[in-house]
């Protein structure tokens, strides 16, 4: 019967057909997979190596890596594997062998193939780090305590060069070489002794020695070093924690007052993004449609922090005047925020410190805190932003202003804020800033600014002027740049409650009358031929008019 | 001495013949070559029973099945067998469910095969389940006395539909989490009509829905578990107790629905020979003793021939075809798994799974309408159609009573071109809640652009009822009409359809965001 | 495939059936190829490429305190660590029986569940285990000691320290 036979050839075909795909798939499985493929190639010792799936499994760090089946030289015991992708891991505290690859790196450590494994596929959120970004996986477990502003750190290093301490010790992978007369590395490298800590009696110790010794490094590179710069390079070493990058980055981050806005675990202000976990953005649901280049996080905060509003429309941010290295810091401090819960047995003592200690990750003097909290809006210099699409920030290290500011008003603008404006009221203790750190800001301002607090003898309220004049006054002389009602135009308003509660009438009429160079408001006292004069009178009474709106409803 | 000799060449032989006899004792029969060996070969078999021994020739064309209840089957085999492989690595519990199926992709045994043979084979059966009712509808196969059987089927698609549902939250990817979240909602959406009628407080069965099937009030590890329960276990088991009631009826009601002149319409067959003599004494088949017009009483098996082969080789045919396309497709195309589910950042646009997105586009204008009440009609009518058609002519033949195949032909492109026309309207004008904003709920979910749609189906059909005077005429036109229906809805919700459901020419028109 | 039908037969007669039928039967026999090779490809599936279990190689560090011949077990780990004059030593404490974890004392070992005894070199000195307990090996890199639990040395191999 014809349809019997119909029925016949269609199973043989069909069963033919299943074969041949089983056996296709059998050999996709078997011969085709990249990792067989490498495996084949690796010789350990000479020898092939078995062929067969291998990983890392660490249940406490949640890890199960299968990288190691095609970089066969991570895994534990055939670290001497030689062949396609294989090559030796670099000597650090954590062996892959524990730690895994993924904790540190990113990636899918699940993954058996290589573009899922190192995630540049559609829908893995966390793609390896590329390596000029290696050490931003360190924030993954470690948060840095103790950076110190970029400068400051610039400056401990430069001591540590001038000292010429790395004639015998390698420190960050430089110094400490082997000379042709047969000395060198004499020292210990000292890339992790803030990790590991030294002895405090180093110097005695070297001393000591140094009367001992005879060899020639001993006796041309030895110098006994003094008290300040011992200090400096104590404290330079303190930062020597495997990580060199990363707190260089974390330096220039706490210098360029990221805090003022964006929130760090819990330290800083709330006009933006909290920073917590930036690095671990999912680079597959960021907007790539502004940003020239390669498609990776870090190319996506590269543009982001050299022009925030052209990555992120609206974007709030201003753009600070960054040079390329404080570029390249910045975006490696924000992939490094990735920080993850690990179980007690793997959290390091930095982050514990931090943790139970409540102990702040950066220093507490008044140039740090300025840097961290300050200099994104007021500048590095202090003397104020001007920038498209936002508001004018104040120059708040003028020095006419700090001549004729109070200490008083300045901490009291910092701890009260400007309400309505960016500038935030950091007294109230949710972002960071302890009500002991205001003096070591305000302080600092004054070094910035080289002004001391004038003294100032008079009441806070003394000016008795004639209120209906000062409003003449005002419209003509200052509302074209402070506003009709003071709300600030170009200039800053005028009209604010912090402001006129806690500045005192010296204040208003010192300003006025003496002005405040480097800024548009001129000193009204002196003649001059392109601006009105007022006499003390007429300050009197425009001070009268000012104060008049803060009893306004 | 002598007898204990005897008795251990006796225990010799019958070790020797253990094989023979083990294979006589499991088959019975010897080779299926006489037709009373043919016969015993199937009605002795547990898995073969189920057929009649003899199959009427008309039921082994292809154009009359085209294979595709075999096809079904097949499918929801290689499911089943592939879902119990998949069990092995599989955890049913959030996070762990999402590593696991990762497992299965890069390091388990063929796991990623086997997976993407399970994710096709339920694709598969989703179609050929669908065009199988289409196939029966089509045939008039539902007619007495097969209503029973139809409905039956009904219910097999429901089960079908749900096994897809149910498997497709397992991975724990955003793709399920999402696909999950729209569907129990869809299932919650009877608040629309409580809600606007302000008896939610009391009578709330949309909210029961969706608790029974999250067991919480997100999707999360109860809702995971009670998918993964009703995914392996109580489905499966529906799902075969009905298929087993489904052929068990097929066979009661005397074999696939045959034109009433068949015996006329095939041509003789040199091979085919009479079993038994011109004036029968007895039906063929005792134990086949059935009510009607059987083809088997009364006369003889004209037309039939033995099921083994004849029908055993088609099955085959038909079972190997499918999984040689499942295998097929598992080797081009992976299943898809994205990032693990997180119930932060929904999905822009989530979409459910893609034979719930015709659902989801009718519930983009009224959640209870097209969640429940424009499904509810359907199933509704789908059900009563045996009931309302009690005609005779056309039984067996595609497209057969009034009308034909040239009304089917006009109602499909009546029923594509209304919703394309809808689909149309509302993408360019909007409806009732952009032009008046202050409309009640309660009109939107009356007058809405699916309940237009059915309203234009529905006058049609009733006009076809008049037209050839039969409710043949109507019900094809009507069915017709909704498979046009859902196939444009199913395609602007899967193509057509980007972030805020608003309408896009294609993906690559998309906002990122 | 089909044989002709025989002439001359009774309309009465059972339907001719070919006794060879090539087609049919090489049909089957593909089915029944394909589908004993998804079996086998199947039955790959439970046996599991890589377990889920930590690596067997792991770091540990030997309390400070630890008396010469007093055993340390690592949390977690299946291995006894001593550490005396001659150096480190590692020796399961898996028992060669049935698998219980036996417990390790200053004089030897002993399993709990079915009274195998250990001597202090993991030699069977009683009950029912039918090896004796292996050694694993060791490897001091700086002050950190490294266990291999999958690979065994021959007993009495100490590493110094």
């Amino acid at each position: 019967m014809a349809s019997l036979d119909r029925n016949k050839w269609l199973l043989l075909g069909s069963s033919l057909g299943v074969l041949g795909l089983l056996v296709t798939a059998a050999v996709r499985e078997h011969v085709l997979l990249e990792w067989r493929q490498v495996q084949a190639e690796v010789r350990l010792d000479g020898q092939p190596v078995p062929v067969h799936l291998r990983q890392v499994v660490n249940p406490a760090l949640g890890v199960a890596d299968r990288c190691v089946s095609c970089h066969v030289s991570m895994a534990p015991g055939e670290q001497s594997a030689t062949g396609p992708a294989q090559s030796a891991h670099p000597n650090v505290v954590h062996d892959p062998g524990e730690f895994g690859c993924t904790a540190c790196h990113g990636g899918q450590g699940r993954a058996t193939l290589a573009a899922d494994a190192h995630g540049t596929v559609h829908f893995w959120p966390e793609p390896m780090l590329p390596v000029r970004s290696t050490e931003a996986g360190c924030g993954t477990c470690h948060a840095t305590a103790g950076v110190p502003r970029r400068d400051v750190l610039d400056q401990w290093a430069t001591t540590f060069e001038r000292l010429d301490c790395r004639a015998c010790h390698r420190v960050d992978g430089r110094g400490g070489l082997l000379r042709p007369d047969g000395g060198g590395l004499e020292g210990p490298d000292l890339s992790r002794v803030g990790l590991t800590g030294f002895r405090a009696d180093w110097h005695e110790a070297h001393l000591t020695r140094a009367a001992q010794e005879t060899s020639r490094p001993w006796l041309q590179a030895w110098r006994p070093v003094p008290d300040a710069d011992r200090a400096v390079v104590e404290r330079y070493l303190s930062t020597r924690v495997a990580m060199p990058a990363l707190v260089a980055a974390k330096a220039t981050f706490l210098s360029s007052g990221c805090l003022g806005c964006h929130k760090l675990s819990g330290v800083g202000g709330d006009d933006g993004v909290d920073l917590t976990r930036a690095g671990e953005k999912d680079p597959g649901r960021a907007d790539f449609t502004e940003v020239p280049g390669e498609r990776t996080l870090d190319n996506w905060f590269d543009q982001h922090v050299r022009t925030p509003a052209a990555v992120v429309v609206g974007s709030q941010m201003p753009a600070l005047r960054l040079t390329d290295r404080d570029v390249s810091d910045l975006t490696l401090f924000t992939l490094s925020l990735r920080r993850r819960d690990v179980p007690g047995s793997y959290l390091p003592r930095d982050r514990m410190r931090v943790a139970r200690f409540s102990e702040r990750e950066f220093a507490s003097d008044g140039a740090t805190l300025f840097g961290a909290f300050c200099t994104g809006c007021h500048g590095r210099d202090g003397l104020g932003l001007r920038a498209a699409g936002v508001a004018t920030f104040p120059s708040v290290a003028n020095p006419d202003f700090l001549a004729a500011a109070p200490d008083q008003l300045v901490s009291e603008t910092i701890r009260r804020g400007r309400p309505g404006r960016r500038m935030r009221a950091w007294g109230d203790g949710s972002a960071g800033i302890r009500e002991q750190d205001i003096p070591a800001i305000v302080a600092y301002l004054r070094q910035l600014a080289g002004t001391p607090e004038s003294v100032d003898t008079k009441p806070a309220r003394w000016v008795q002027g004639d209120r209906t004049a000062g409003a003449v006054l005002y419209e003509r002389t200052c509302a074209g740049c402070h506003g009709p009602r003071g709300e600030g135009l170009d200039a800053p308003a005028l009209n604010n409650p912090v402001l006129l509660t806690a500045a005192t009438d010296t204040f208003f009429v010192d300003t006025i009358t003496r002005g405040r160079r480097g800024t548009g408001m001129v000193a009204f006292a002196e003649s001059s031929p392109t601006h009105p004069t007022l006499t003390p009178a007429d300050i009197e009474s425009v001070v009268t008019f000012i104060r008049s709106w803060g009893v306004q409803p | 001495m002598n007898a204990g000799h005897d008795a251990l060449r006796t225990f010799r032989d019958n070790l020797r013949q253990v094989p023979g006899r083990l294979a006589a004792t499991a088959f019975r029969t010897g080779a299926p070559r006489t037709d009373r060996s043919r016969s015993t070969f199937v009605f002795g078999n547990v898995f073969l029973h189920l057929h009649s021994v003899r199959t009427h020739r008309w039921s082994l064309r292809w154009a009359t099945t085209a294979g595709l209840g075999i096809a079904t089957l097949a499918a929801f085999f290689i499911t089943l067998i592939t879902g119990v492989l998949l069990m092995f690595y599989y955890k049913p519990y959030p996070e762990a469910a999402y590593l696991s199926m990762k497992d299965i992709h890069f390091v388990v045994p063929t796991g990623r095969f086997i997976r993407n043979i399970h994710r096709w084979a339920a694709n598969a059966m989703v179609v050929t389940v669908i065009l199988h009712m289409a196939r029966a509808f089509y045939t008039a196969a539902y007619r007495a006395p097969r209503e029973f059987n139809w409905l039956i089927g009904m219910a097999l698609l429901a089960v079908t539909l749900g096994l897809s549902f149910t498997g497709y939250l397992l991975p724990w990817d955003q793709l399920a989490y999402w696909a999950i979240t729209i569907g129990a909602n869809i299932a919650q959406s009877p608040r629309e009509v409580t809600d606007a009628l302000g008896i939610t407080e009391t009578f709330d069965p949309g909210g029961l829905q969706r608790l029974l099937l999250l067991g919480s009030d997100t999707v999360g590890e109860e809702a995971l578990i009670r998918f993964y329960l009703l995914h392996v276990m109580l489905l499966p088991l529906v799902a075969a107790a009905l298929m087993a009631v489904h052929f068990w009826r097929i066979r009661k009601d005397g074999g696939l629905a045959k034109p009433a002149d068949v015996d006329r319409r095939l041509a003789p067959d040199a091979g085919a020979h009479p079993l038994f003599t011109d004036a029968p004494q007895k039906t063929y088949h005792l134990a086949a003793i059935v009510r009607g017009r059987s083809p088997a009483v009364g006369r003889g098996p004209e037309h039939t021939v033995p099921s083994m082969p004849h029908l055993f080789y088609a099955e085959l045919a038909v079972f190997m075809l499918t999984v040689f396309v499942c295998t097929a497709l598992a080797i081009v195309s992976d299943a898809p798994l994205k990032e693990v589910a997180n119930p932060l950042v929904p999905e822009n646009p989530a979409k459910a799974p893609w034979y719930f997105l015709g659902l989801q586009e009718l519930v983009a204008f009224s959640a209870f309408m097209g969640g429940i009440g424009i499904p509810a009609v359907v199933l509704i009518g789908l059900g009563l159609i045996p009931f309302l058609d009690r005609e005779e002519a056309g039984t067996g033949e595609w497209f057969g009573g009034p009308g034909g195949w040239p009304l089917v032909r006009r109602a499909a492109v009546l029923g594509l071109a209304a919703a394309v026309g809808v689909e149309a309207f509302i993408i360019r004008f909007g409806w009732l809640r952009e032009w008046f904003p202050g409309i009640p709920q309660l009109v939107i979910t009356a007058v809405n652009p699916g309940t237009v749609l059915t309203a234009i189906y529905a006058a049609y059909s009733l006009w076809l009822v008049r037209r050839f005077n039969s409710t043949r005429a109507g019900a094809l036109g009507l069915f017709t009409c909704f498979l046009g229906g859902f196939l444009v809805l199913t395609v602007v919700g899967t193509y057509f359809r980007g972030p805020n459901w608003h309408f896009f020419w294609s993906p690559a028109d998309w906002p990122v965001h | 495939m089909t044989v002709s039908p025989r002439p001359a037969q009774s309309r009465l007669d059972p339907e001719a059936v070919p006794r060879r039928d090539v087609l049919g039967l090489l049909s089957l026999w593909s089915m029944a190829s394909a589908l004993l090779v998804a079996t086998l490809g199947a039955l790959r599936l439970p046996r599991a490429a890589v377990l889920p279990s930590p690596s067997k190689t792991f770091r540990v560090t030997i309390p400070e305190t630890l008396p010469a011949g007093e055993p340390f077990v690592p949390p977690g780990r299946s291995v006894a660590l001593f550490r005396d004059g001659e150096g480190i030593h590692a020796i399961s404490i898996v028992c060669t029986h049935l698998g219980c974890i036996i417990k390790a004392t200053a004089g030897g070992f002993e399993c709990p569940c079915h009274g195998s005894k250990f001597a202090s070199d993991g030699a069977v000195t009683g009950g029912p285990a039918p090896a004796p307990l292996p050694w694993r090996q060791v490897t001091v890199n700086g002050n950190a000691v490294i266990v291999d639990e999958e690979t065994s040395v021959p007993a009495g191999t100490k590493v110094q320290a």
